[in-house]
């Protein structure tokens, strides 16, 4: 292969913009998941009395918060599967293409 | 008991003819470490879950819940919740960029000895502060359950592993986790399925008996971790220290490609939060139907939780479904154990043999023959220490060392991994400061905390991970500045960069 012969410039051009794509996705998913579970823990550390309101029957806030974060990572998971094969796939694509493109044609 | 010890044996005949037949299948150093990255996503799903779940998911989160409630719930919960960092931020990077071990990713960013050695102390710390407590409850349980004593329950569980990783590698241990996550969440899906038949499909009738049973303080938290900071920190130490564990992350190795090392991570967080998910209904029927004292009178921690309330389900003590119920879950709670004693073995040996002898001592000059055998040597080596661990762990609080295990993957191994894999400036300087600081803050906050001093506790919390996640971050990032510039390495980022979004390596 005639790795070598690529344009790296072109390449990490691509790559950068790869990453600013996953940036664009992952950061506020990441928020939603961290401020979602590490707010609960906050809650249950220092709002005992809100956390334990009544919502159904004996079941209080923190537990439907608590079955909220399983949902939520789990919805994410799903989310993230697609974003990833409709969006960073083809852009990953893209640069291998890139790259042996150029390896070709020089 | 002797129930459980006939299917026991059936678990271990299984696990053995796995083993035989992965030994026939591992020759090269790819195949020892990585199964020759040719597991689908759904087995890599299920050898994950069978690698994560730990003796601590599968009988203490049910205890847990039984005995203090929503903290028990909570704890639960973050194991699930830390796989959104690992899909998000490591999965695939992690496949791209290395080959075995977590060494193997800083080494091919830093190219240099000494962050390649430091991130060895990293892995090794992590390994034992884990496998130690996972062999003193091997030993407590197997002499529980089977009544054969504590020393020898510890060495049984050490030579089973020892056979499962030297001969079969990472392929023997892959179907082991695969065996022992089928089981488990067999255990789990038949307990919950009897368990919404006795509340009739139900399950706001468990929290209204529960607040009946033990008043309203029961559901709310607070009633195990008291130190409000506790409870935050544990949740930081599970969502930020499971990206930092090498022996669960290394199996992304044995996957082909990122979008397949995605897909398992996916298959994992279903399998594995189900269960946990399960432990919150299972800790919450226990408190209701087999009642807290009669859980404390087994094990004060609670941990005989589960097999005692599948007793009750199978139809009570002396009853053929009872015993087969206890039987059936104890059994399984040992394949738990077996597993991940396995996977530390395997990645330690990994991290001694591939990262420390071949890559830092040789250089990597040691042909790939030699290093088979060199790393199954290394695992043989390692499971005899972790028996006479085990066995000198007899009577000793090893909690702090789990504690101590999680809190270093998250404030040494993450920050030097994060920071490897995205920031431009890193270089060797942080690879060290990141993990002495991360480290040795870990160590000495757990050391002086309420799990080891009890009362004369210097410090006020049992997790430090809210302290010294961030003081890892701090010392990455002074070592980096203090360090200097290395231009070199920076330049070289890009390249890195399009192997760790594309795993091309361009050189």
């Amino acid at each position: 292969m005639a790795r070598n012969e690529t344009d790296p410039e072109a390449v990490h051009a691509s790559v950068r913009l790869l990453i600013a794509e996953k940036l664009r996705f992952l950061a506020p998913m990441t928020v939603i998941f961290m401020v979602g579970y590490i707010g609960l823990t906050a809650l249950a550390g220092f709002a005992r009395d809100l956390v334990g309101i009544k919502v159904v029957g004996s079941v209080n806030l923190g537990f439907v918060l608590i079955a909220f974060n399983y949902l939520l990572s789990w919805a994410l998971a799903i989310s993230y599967g697609r974003i990833a094969a409709t969006r960073f796939d083809p852009l990953a694509t893209k640069v291998i293409t890139e790259i042996s493109d150029q390896g070709h044609l020089r | 008991m002797n129930l459980t010890l006939g299917i026991f044996i059936i678990i271990l005949l299984i696990t053995l003819a796995i083993t035989y037949w992965a030994a026939k299948h591992t020759r090269t150093t790819a195949d020892f470490y990585a199964a020759d990255s040719q597991l689908t996503a759904a087995q890599n799903g299920f050898a994950l879950a069978g690698d994560w779940c730990s003796a601590a998911a599968f009988l203490g989160f049910t205890g847990l819940t039984a005995l203090y409630g929503m903290d028990g719930a909570l704890y639960a919960l973050g194991p699930l919740v830390a796989f959104c960092t690992v899909l998000f931020l490591i999965a695939e990077p992690m496949r791209n960029t290395g080959k075995y071990t977590l060494g193997d990713i800083i080494q091919s960013r830093m190219q240099t000895p000494t962050s390649l050695l430091a991130t060895i102390a990293g892995t090794v710390v992590v390994n034992f502060a884990y496998l130690m407590p996972q062999m003193a409850g091997a030993g407590v349980l197997v002499r529980l359950l089977t009544g054969i004593s504590y020393d020898w329950a510890v060495i049984f569980v050490g030579v089973s592993m020892i056979v499962y990783v030297a001969f079969g590698g990472m392929l023997a241990t892959t179907w082991v986790q695969i065996v022992k996550a089928v089981l488990m969440l067999g255990a789990g899906a038949s307990i919950l399925v009897m368990i919404l038949s006795t509340i009739h499909f139900n399950p706001l009738t468990l929290f209204a008996d529960a607040e009946h049973k033990y008043t309203a303080r029961y559901l709310l938290p607070g009633n195990y971790l008291k130190n409000p900071f506790d409870q935050i920190s544990l949740g930081l130490g599970y969502t930020l220290g499971l990206a930092g564990l090498p022996h669960v992350m290394t199996r992304f190795y044995t996957v082909p490609d990122a979008k397949t090392a995605r897909r398992s991570v996916v298959w994992v967080m279903f399998l594995a939060g189900s269960f946990f998910a399960g432990t919150t209904i299972f800790g919450l029927a226990a408190a209701d139907l087999v009642g807290q004292d009669a859980v404390r009178a087994a094990d004060k921690g609670g941990n005989l939780t589960l097999p005692l309330l599948a007793q009750y389900l199978g139809g009570g003590k002396g009853t053929l479904g009872g015993d087969f119920m206890l039987g059936f879950v104890a059994a399984v709670a040992v394949a738990t154990i077996l597993a991940v004693v396995s996977a530390l073995t395997l990645s330690t040996s990994g991290a001694i043999a591939h990262d420390f002898y071949v890559n830092w001592v040789k250089r990597g000059q040691v042909d790939s023959r030699r290093e088979v055998l060199l790393a199954r040597l290394t695992a043989v080596v390692i499971g005899v220490l972790a028996i006479a661990l085990g066995i000198l762990a007899q009577g000793v609080n090893v909690a702090v060392l789990v504690i101590l295990a999680i809190c270093v993957a998250a404030s040494a191994n993450f920050p030097v991994l994060v920071l490897s894999l995205f920031w431009r400036r890193f270089n060797t300087g942080g690879v060290v400061g990141g993990m002495t600081v991360g480290l040795l803050s870990s160590v000495v906050l757990a050391m002086i905390g309420p799990a080891t001093r009890g009362a004369d506790a210097l410090w006020p919390l049992v997790n430090p991970t809210i302290v010294s996640l961030p003081l890892g971050f701090l010392g990455a990032v002074l070592g980096t500045l203090i360090a200097g510039r290395d231009l070199k390495n920076e330049q070289r980022f890009d390249a890195f960069l399009l192997q760790v979004h594309t795993g091309i390596a361009s050189k």
